[in-house]
């Protein structure tokens, strides 16, 4: 009994073997064939890329990547300006300059100092604390931080002074005779004069953001909730308003303080106070952003800087837009004196959006600063999955149909026939679109589309071949010695019609990626799932795909590349299947000129 | 005799079809949208309203009085009130399927001109540099997806040469009476060559490849070896007698090609903003308008029907076996 099974067990899969052969045949052909061989390395790279796709995409394609860096941009005046330039990895958050040093602390406590030479040096220094504000008075550089925090720099060597107090310092200023005012959390305002810290009262528990001397004895202090104060020869004075109205209640982060006498302060939501040597009126402005920064460059010209690169101007009557010169967030600027230009400083740190192609991001960044070469890479899964289950999906049915039309003929087949058709009387986009209009946008619909209605083709290819098998007289003969319609079709005409069933997947392939592409460039994929369509859907959309070429082009060469190494294959197939296609028949003219760069010119 | 019974029988085989597509589509937005009054809740509707409404589109009726009142309406030319536009679907389809074949025939026509002498070319110069640059240009071009073709085109003739409109089918504003003063235009010309180009290109590779192949088989035929004989020239022989005989294959692909440019055509239309039906059908997506859904796929698949047919027509009067034989594949 046993044996019996086995013997015919053994029989079984012996039926399978014509199916292997068939199936080894054609990767035989395809090897032997230049172009083949090209089309199967190209198929092979890309279902590389897509097993190895996390190993490959170098960010996640769904962060929308950050760019940290500390910049500063030479600025003349409006319109004129010298080129953004990086000078450090992490954001300056103040800067200050000098007679021939400009300094700046960045946001990873480090001071960077350009000397007369021109290049930006780190100082080594050695501080738990967070600095928060720099002054240059002289020769002398001035920080202070958190804690009360202060340091000086005297000739290169930095030293610790003590405050009387421990009151973080947000803001630090120094006047021409050499005074200094450090002011901060809780109302607190220090003053040195003659190397001695004294702390002055301000009977005000707000915090104190920043602080301008204008000369000797004079400066403006600012804090939150529209806190002013005037300092004058040691004593604090509060200050004038032009009327009732114009006092602010918004938090004042920055004040300038001109020679002239007039001063500047401003802050949160757009907010600009005026000063012009007797009362503060609050001043109309262009922008409803946070201002951070504000220089006076002269009587007439003054301008403020902030959130997402907003610039205003004035022109000596009020307060103007200026056109952005970046969009990315300033901490402050400085003005300029004589040739000297100011400086604008920052940056916030801000989404790398619509960057070209670089070494961390291959293919350049989308309008969200998301990494397009690992989008690309995660897409040829998609593509790969939807264009093999599609593609087998629409041979089965394609052979099914084929092989029962063609070997039952007679009713049955012109039953059949009707039915391929009708399907091709339906296209294929607006099928898709109408199943999305009805159930909901997803890779299976597109699957789905694909797979019911290109079977068409495959069922039409497969029943001629199945028609003229089905006369021959090795059918006939099975016929006779009894085997079932079953039987006959699976294993007599099936394995002979297998080659070209494997040709017609080749082909299927090709069309159901360029069909997922297209359908997803619709919008009619799934939106979470990345896929070369939905890459150029996302691009289309942004409206930036008119000049970011980079986010156009890796994508649609994916699409080609592959859907080309299927074509390629298929043909290998066909041309040595059918010799006459091999372009070298004696009968016909000969060519003018012969290479032998086509596969097999005889 | 023969011949006309051949035509009757494909045009009642056309119009069974198209009954079919009709009646599925029917029942797909029937069962999917039992309700299409819901549509209408957002606005406020009270029940009683919405009973009144579903009486006056007839849903309180039974389903099989509704497909027939379907059927009714849409030989009357009543595909219902767009959802978007608030207007009758029929006249505004209509509108975008001038606009539609406006862009397509042109473009199937140059590349069934050009790609079949392209193919004799090839067959011609077969075994050399030319040859294998064309065949893998033809399989290039045809890979290539339409739409990424499109915007290619856009960013390099729009944008960086700026010498071609990018979109739309005229400048804007315009006058036009009727169709024929809005195309006969040379600022119409003007829009049409990008998404032309685009379309024709993508259509160009395949009757080039199979015009090709087809040319190599009928050389090996036994009538070539005697015009040879005869001492005929070899152009004389490449174009009276080869691609004479070769140009069937490429009308049967023809037929199948124009019914799947219907689809096709719909991104291209949306990559140009093309006002034709395929950008409608994308649009009525978006702003979930069923009737102008459903009327955009009749009017395209109806147009994919009637243009196999004629092609079919065609094939029959140039290969008159077709017609004799009962009208194969």
């Amino acid at each position: 009994m046993a044996d019996r099974r086995q013997r015919s067990l053994k029989e079984r899969l012996s039926y399978l073997k014509p199916y292997l052969d068939s199936v080894l045949e054609p990767a035989k052909i395809i090897w032997q064939d230049p172009l083949g061989r090209a089309g199967a390395i190209i198929f092979t790279l890309i279902v590389l890329i897509a097993v190895f796709a996390p190993l490959l995409a170098t960010h996640n394609p769904h962060e929308m990547n950050e760019r940290i860096e500390g910049s500063i941009i030479p600025f003349y005046g409006a319109g004129e300006w010298e080129d953004y330039e990086i000078i450090g990895e992490d954001p300056i958050n103040d800067l200050a300059t000098g007679q021939n040093i400009t300094a700046a602390i960045t946001e990873a406590n480090e001071v960077i100092v350009r000397g007369p030479g021109g290049e930006w040096e780190k100082e080594n220094l050695n501080i738990t604390r967070e600095i928060k504000a720099i002054t240059i008075s002289g020769e002398e550089i001035l920080l202070a931080g958190s804690g009360g925090e202060l340091l000086s720099r005297r000739e290169g060597e930095w030293t610790g002074e003590d405050l009387p107090g421990d009151d973080t310092i947000y803001g630090i200023s120094s006047s021409p005779a050499g005074e200094v005012l450090a002011v901060g959390e809780e109302g607190a305002i220090f003053l040195r004069s003659d190397r001695e810290w004294r702390r002055i009262e301000s009977g005000s528990e707000r915090t104190l953001n920043a602080v301008n001397f204008s000369g000797a004895g004079d400066a403006v202090i600012v804090g939150d909730r529209g806190t002013i104060f005037h300092y004058r020869e040691g004593e604090l004075i509060d200050p004038e308003y032009a009327g009732f109205q114009d006092a602010t209640f918004r938090d004042l982060l920055a004040v300038d303080y001109h020679a002239s006498g007039m001063a500047f302060a401003v802050g949160q939501r757009g907010t600009i106070m005026g000063f012009d040597g007797e009362s503060w009126s609050n001043m109309e402005s262009d922008t409803s952003r946070e201002l951070r920064g504000i220089a006076i460059f002269s009587e007439d010209s003054a301008f403020t800087v902030g959130y997402r690169g907003v610039m205003q101007q004035y022109d000596g009557e009020g307060w103007g837009s200026l056109d952005r010169i970046t969009r990315r967030g300033y901490r402050g600027i400085t003005a300029g004196a004589g040739d000297n230009p100011g400086i604008i400083y920052g940056v916030d740190p801000y989404v790398n959006e619509l960057a070209a192609p670089s070494t961390e991001h291959f293919f350049g960044t989308t309008h969200l600063g998301r990494d397009i070469w690992s989008q690309v890479v995660y897409g040829s899964r998609t593509a790969l999955m939807v264009g093999i289950i599609a593609a087998l999906m629409v041979n089965i049915l394609g052979f099914t149909v084929g092989l029962i039309s063609g070997y039952y003929g007679g009713r049955v087949d012109s039953l059949l026939m009707r039915l391929v058709d009708i399907m091709y009387g339906m296209p294929l986009e607006p099928f898709a679109i109408v199943l999305v209009l009805i159930f909901d946008p997803g890779l299976w619909i597109i699957i789905l589309a694909i797979g019911l209605l290109t079977w068409r083709t495959n069922a039409r290819v497969i029943r001629s071949q199945v028609l003229s098998l089905a006369k021959r007289p090795f059918v006939k003969a099975a016929r006779v010695a009894g085997g079932s319609n079953i039987r006959i079709m699976l294993v007599h005409i099936a394995p002979n019609v297998l080659p070209l069933a494997f040709l017609q997947l080749a082909v299927a392939m090709g069309y159901a990626i360029t069909a997922e592409a297209t359908l997803s460039f619709l919008g009619l994929g799934p939106p979470r799932v990345y896929s070369w369509g939905t890459i150029l859907h996302a691009a289309r959309l942004s409206g930036a795909w008119r000049t970011a070429w980079w986010w156009v082009i890796p994508p649609g060469i994916f699409i080609s590349a592959t859907v080309v190494s299927v074509f390629l294959i298929s043909r290998a197939v066909e041309v040595l299947t059918n010799p006459r296609l091999r372009g070298g028949n004696q009968s016909a003219p000969e060519p003018e000129e012969s290479e032998d760069t086509l596969p097999h010119g005889q | 005799m023969n011949r006309k019974y051949y035509i009757i029988r494909r045009l009642l085989q056309m119009l069974l079809s198209y009954l079919i597509i009709l009646t599925g589509l029917f029942f797909l937005f029937r069962l999917a949208l039992p309700d299409p009054t819901a549509a209408l809740v957002v606005e406020g509707l009270s029940e009683e309203a919405r009973e009144m409404v579903r009486a006056r589109f007839g849903l309180d009726q039974p389903l099989w009085r509704q497909y027939i009142n379907y059927l009714v309406n849409f030989v009357r030319g009543e595909l219902g009130l767009s959802f978007h536009y608030r207007a009758p679907v029929f006249p505004i389809l209509i509108d975008r399927l001038y606009n539609t074949l406006a862009l397509m025939i042109p473009a199937i026509f140059v590349s069934y001109l050009l790609g079949p002498m392209l193919g004799v070319f090839l067959s011609w110069k077969r075994g050399s540099r030319a040859e294998f640059t064309g065949i893998v240009g033809g399989l290039v071009m045809r890979s290539a997806p339409l739409f990424w073709t499109g915007m290619i085109f856009v960013m390099v003739f729009g944008i960086w040469l700026g010498i071609f409109p990018t979109s739309g089918m005229r400048t804007l504003p315009y006058e036009a009476a009727h169709f024929f003063d809005k195309i006969f235009t040379l600022d119409f010309l003007w829009h049409l060559i990008l998404p032309m180009l685009t379309v024709a290109i993508y259509y160009l590779g395949l009757p080039m490849l199979i015009m090709r192949n087809t040319m190599l088989e009928v050389m090996g035929e036994d009538f070539i070896e005697l015009c040879q004989a005869k001492g005929l020239s070899e152009r004389k022989i490449m174009y009276r007698h080869v691609a004479r005989n070769a140009l069937l294959p490429v009308v049967t692909q023809a037929a199948i090609t124009i019914g799947l440019a219907v689809g096709g055509q719909v991104v291209v239309e949306v990559v140009f903003s093309w006002p034709g039906l395929g950008r409608e059908i994308v649009q009525a997506v978006r702003t979930s308008d069923f009737p102008m859904a459903q009327g955009a796929f009749m009017m395209m698949s109806g147009l994919v029907l009637i243009m196999n047919f004629l092609a079919d027509m065609l094939y029959s009067y140039l290969d008159p076996r077709v017609g004799k034989e009962g009208g194969g594949e």
